[in-house]
């Protein structure tokens, strides 16, 4: 063995515990954003931190709100709990007090900590869906339709649609086997006795890029509705399987996570008809997207990635999940003054209400006890070019989906 | 040049087979103790809490497996769902009332036995064929996690750990924490370190070179092998546990995937078969580096002001981790253990490196 | 009936996919005893190559392909010159972690350079489906399942050549094979290319079934599976191994996924090998090693 080596290997470790963390500034509001750019979450991780950072960005430019500004730390933590771990132990030390990890694993890792810590959490679109219970979870924070209000928010459009009346009807649910995609089993469980149609669950295991076994069985079943519940590539081996078994796409209702990348690999004209649930305004045409290109990335160059992605499906959703903090910000400025803590900002979240970012995202109203914020949401359908609203910001339900959020954090307050 | 091993003579028996033989190791091991006691207040809370905690417990935990690879010499890539045994029954043990110390020992006694049925291909087939049958077993365990909401904590898969206890004082504290942890690392290293003395250690060495060779010469291949994969899971089980109580204080089933038995594995060869020491390195570089590569380029990124797209920034750690996993492999085969021989060798004889054996 | 025919039929011809993935493992470990853990990250990045020549260079189709899997040859071939040689002689375990480094390399880099985001494979494949009576077929498996079949029908014809029958000797044994005169290092580095260039044919079929990401890196587990129940070192025993993981996966699943509420896939797939491994320890058609001492 030669012996620059061993040199080599002494400056490394020595560059490597010489890395001196940052100190916090004055004045700033910090977010972590330690996510998974590498693993599971990849599909979504980078559209979705892009825009939380470039809506930031622009707070900052238009000079802050309240005086204060913001800051974020963003790191890869490669969907690994303990990498989660890490960077949050790290980035609240310097002063980071609001995360986000876009990642369910590592967020519910992270759960008991922030509860200790006193740090907000934020989970839309992942995480515990019972983080709804504000009572239970005074630092988690849903801020938007969890998967159970997704759940009775694409029944309700069917039952629309089937013109009010469900009887007899038959609902397939092809859904990732995984505790993200059993979760709005119970629900659908409920519905179907409330409303009368006929229920049937079919799993694949992940990573669900083979399905046509599954297909075979929903064929037998012959559904009316399919509800797609899964993520990543899995979603367009899904949508294909429909179209090849027959399928008609307009009876396809997927949650959240299908956007335009999946309607491409699909091929973008035989996808016609998909239909998905939606919780902000894809697209370049809303004032605040706008804004972003012009004041962001045309004239301070500051984007954070890339072009392209401005106004994509998971880009405006990352956006709809940082306006509410901001809202909260500029409430707590003006009720409790300076200095903003991490607690006011809590209680300003908790005084959010009818906060709809000029109609970027469905109004929410947050308050101590509802910390999803109203679980509202719409059904887009794609066109073969983009996503078409085909119904209101609406919610449906909500008894029974307040049902599943109780049941399932009074499961957590026994482990405490 | 510090071992000064000149005139050192052991006179009896035991003085030759001790753990540390020369006495400046000896004094080294007592800093290290000394020094891993006082941890606290050296190194900053971050340290301690992000750091030293979890890769204390990981590193027990790749003791274990290295007791069953290095020196019984199975391969094992099913060793993050014997964590996950361990780590789940003791979490609903707690919960049901027991004391954490009782709550351990149960996860690490379950863990064994059901690490025990990993280990029963392991009579027939050997290498690669050993692999794969207990990387099916890994499904197994994985699959029933996410079936049985009853063992994985209802609809959210996240099961909350109680607060540990030992002898009525509750740990709450990071400090704490982090002791329990060192203390349990420390008494796993000390019975691994002396099982090697013990002719159940030789059995196993004798096992690992040739398993045919080791029943001609009278060993029950049958009993060793099956009390190798005992204690090894018995280890797993309780540092699962450890991992739960200690530092996730909520268990999911992601954080003992096969992602983490491979990550195991890797920490075992990376680290050295059948070193301790070289348990301590495995655990922490394949812990560590990518966090520290991470941080690390971004804060240059950051530094030089250079614009890299923050997707292709957090792939770049990835390809200098993989890069590092080979280079290392490429250097010295035998893992970080070997490297940090041959430094302790060249200084052992410093300044007369042609004495060198 | 129907039903049992439908799941049959795709899943053999998904077996038969698995198994084209399973090939490139077998012809590394037949040439020279290593299994290769970064083949999930050759299958990838093949399959990222292709994308890359056809959507940003804008190849033709069979030109893009041609170019991935020679630019994948070459990838074999470096692996093996830079990395694998100088390990001839270290345990097989160090060797395999070696592999796996490339893997963690190669998940970085491709993704890292050609964007992480699923890409579509740009080959037209019709989703309107096949039927046959009853039974619904999925044109993409049919094509994957005949260019699996064509692909290790080839590979069995080079067997038959001089390289084909040098890599045998090879595989049975390096120094007898050098003291015959066959360039055994070439032999191997030949064995990695060819393997390369299996992938990107892999990579093809499989980034037309999901689309081209990092996911396409985690087919290693399934292949490898694949490869150890058909005895690692033989390429027919890897296709009857892919037929029967393939069928019993999706008839088992199909039968007692509805009464179990969850995907019994992955699992069936596990006990399968596990007793198949129990009952015949090296693989259906594993060479056996006599034991001695």
């Amino acid at each position: 063995m030669r012996r620059w080596v061993y040199w080599v290997l002494v400056l490394v470790l020595a560059a490597g515990l010489a890395a001196v963390p940052a100190l916090a500034q004055q004045k700033v509001i910090t977010f972590g954003f330690p996510v998974d750019y590498t693993r599971v979450y990849v599909f979504v991780a980078e559209e979705w931190t892009q825009g939380m950072v470039d809506y930031l960005t622009l707070m900052n430019l238009k000079g802050g709100v309240g005086g204060y500004t913001f800051d974020w730390r963003v790191v890869d933590t490669g969907n690994e709990p303990q990498r989660g771990i890490e960077a949050y132990e790290r980035f609240r030390r310097e002063g980071a007090t609001i995360f986000n990890f876009i990642s369910t694993p590592v967020s519910n890792a992270v759960a008991p900590r922030a509860m200790e810590d006193g740090v907000i959490l934020l989970m839309p679109f992942h995480g515990r869906s019972d983080a709804a219970d504000g009572q239970t979870f005074p630092w988690l924070f849903s801020l938007g339709a969890n998967y159970w209000s997704q759940a009775t928010v694409i029944v309700q459009h069917i039952l629309e649609a089937e013109g009010g009346n469900l009887r007899g009807k038959r609902i397939g649910l092809v859904h990732i086997d995984s505790p993200f995609g059993r979760e709005p089993i119970p629900v659908l469980e409920e519905l179907s006795r409330r409303l009368g149609f006929e229920f049937q669950s079919f799993a694949f295991p992940s990573p669900g890029t083979e399905q046509s076994a599954t297909w075979a069985q929903v064929r037998r079943f012959r559904p009316d509705w399919v509800l797609l519940w899964s993520a990543g590539p899995s979603q367009s081996v899904g949508v294909r399987e429909a179209i090849r078994n027959g399928f008609p796409l307009d009876r396809l209702v997927s949650v959240i996570w299908l956007d335009e990348k999946d309607m491409n690999i699909v091929g973008a004209a035989q996808a016609r008809g998909v239909k998905r649930f939606e919780a902000a305004v894809p697209g370049r045409e809303h004032p605040v997207v706008q804004e972003i290109l012009q004041k962001v990335y045309q004239e301070a160059g500051k984007g954070f990635g890339k072009i392209e992605n401005v106004g994509s499906t998971y880009y405006v959703v990352g956006i709809a999940s940082v306006a509410p903090v901001v809202e909260a910000v500029r409430i707590a400025v003006e009720r409790f003054g300076e200095p903003v803590t991490v607690d006011k900002i809590r209680a300003a979240l908790e005084m959010v209400s009818n906060f709809d970012l000029n109609g970027l995202m469905p109004p929410i109203t947050i308050t101590p006890q509802d910390h999803e914020g109203g679980g509202m949401g719409r059904i887009s359908q794609w066109d073969g070019s983009r996503w078409v609203p085909v119904t209101d910001w609406m919610s449906a339900f909500r008894d029974v989906v307040w049902e599943m959020v109780y049941k399932s954090s009074a499961q957590f307050r026994q482990g405490q | 040049m510090f071992y000064r091993e000149c005139g050192v003579r052991h006179t009896t028996y035991a003085a030759d087979r001790a753990l540390a033989v020369i006495p400046f190791e000896r004094a080294l091991l007592v800093l290290l103790i000394v020094l891993a006691a006082a941890a606290p207040w050296i190194v900053t809370d971050l340290f301690l809490v992000s750091y030293l905690t979890p890769w204390l417990i990981w590193t027990a935990a790749v003791l274990g497996l290295n007791l069953l690879m290095g020196w019984a010499g199975q391969i094992h890539l099913g060793y993050g769902a014997v964590m996950a045994v361990g780590a789940y029954t003791a979490v609903h043990v707690a919960r049901a009332g027991a004391p954490f110390v009782v709550a351990v020992a149960a996860g690490g006694l379950v863990a064994a036995v059901i690490g025990s049925l990993f280990g029963l291909p392991a009579l027939r087939v050997r290498g690669l064929y050993l692999a794969m049958s207990t990387l099916a077993l890994q499904v197994i365990v994985d699959w029933i996690l996410v079936q049985v909401p009853a063992i994985s904590g209802g609809a959210q898969a996240t099961l909350l750990v109680p607060r540990p206890h030992i002898f009525g004082i509750p740990l709450v504290t990071d400090q704490a924490r982090y002791w329990t942890a060192a203390v349990f690392t420390l008494l796993v290293a000390l019975f691994v370190a002396n099982v090697r003395r013990t002719d159940v250690g030789r059995a196993l060495i004798a096992l690992r070179e040739k398993d045919y060779a080791a029943a001609v010469i009278g060993i029950n291949v049958f009993y060793y092998k099956a009390l190798a994969f005992f204690v090894s899971s018995f280890i797993g089980g309780m540092s699962g546990a450890a991992l739960a109580f200690l530092y996730y204080r909520a268990v999911t089933p992601e954080q003992f995937g096969l992602n983490v038995s491979i990550m195991a594995v890797a920490m075992v060869i990376v680290g050295g078969l059948g070193s301790i020491i070289g348990s301590f390195f495995g655990a922490g570089f394949i812990l560590l580096a990518p966090i520290w590569i991470e941080h690390g380029l971004r804060e240059l990124a950051a530094a030089l002001s250079v614009h890299i797209s923050p997707s292709t920034l957090a792939h770049l750690p990835l390809v200098i981790y993989g890069g590092l996993i080979t280079g290392f492999l490429l250097l010295e085969p035998l893992g970080l253990a070997k490297l940090y021989d041959n430094v302790r060798n060249y200084l052992r004889v410093w300044p007369f490196g042609y004495t060198k054996k | 009936m129907t039903f049992l025919a439908e799941l049959a039929i795709n899943g053999a011809l998904v077996g038969l996919m698995y198994a084209l993935v399973a090939s490139g493992i077998v012809l590394v470990y037949k040439s020279s005893g290593v299994v290769n853990l970064a083949q999930g990250g050759f299958v990838m990045a093949g399959a990222y190559l292709v994308w890359a020549y056809i959507a940003r260079l804008g190849l033709g189709l069979i030109p893009g392909i041609l170019a991935a899997a020679a630019s994948m040859g070459a990838l074999g071939w470096l692996t093996e010159r830079l990395a694998l040689r100088r390990m001839i002689g270290q345990p097989v375990i160090m060797i395999l972690m070696l592999t796996f480094g490339l893997e963690v390399v190669l998940r970085g880099a491709v993704p890292g350079a050609l964007g992480a985001d699923t890409k579509p494979m740009p080959i037209p494949i019709s989703q309107a489906p096949v039927w046959l009576g009853d039974i619904l077929i999925n044109r993409t498996y049919i094509l994957g399942g005949a260019v699996a079949v064509v692909m290790v029908a080839l590979l069995a014809v080079f067997f038959r050549t001089r390289a084909g029958i040098a890599m045998r000797a090879v595989s049975d044994d390096h120094l007898a094979a050098w003291a015959v005169g066959i360039p055994v290092e070439r032999t191997v580095a030949l064995s990695w290319a060819v393997s390369g260039a299996v992938a990107a044919v892999t990579g093809v079929l499989w980034g037309a079934v999901q689309g081209v990401d990092w996911s396409l890196s985690l087919l290693l587990i399934k292949a490898l599976s694949v490869a150890v129940l058909g005895g690692l070192d033989s390429l027919s025993g890897v296709v009857l191994a892919g037929l029967i993981v393939g069928v019993f996966e999706s008839v088992i699943s199909g039968y007692v996924d509805p009464f179990v509420g969850g995907g019994t896939r992955e699992v069936v797939a596990a006990v399968v090998i596990f007793l198949t491994v129990l009952i015949r320890p090296y693989g259906l058609f594993g060479r056996e090693v006599i034991e001695r001492v």
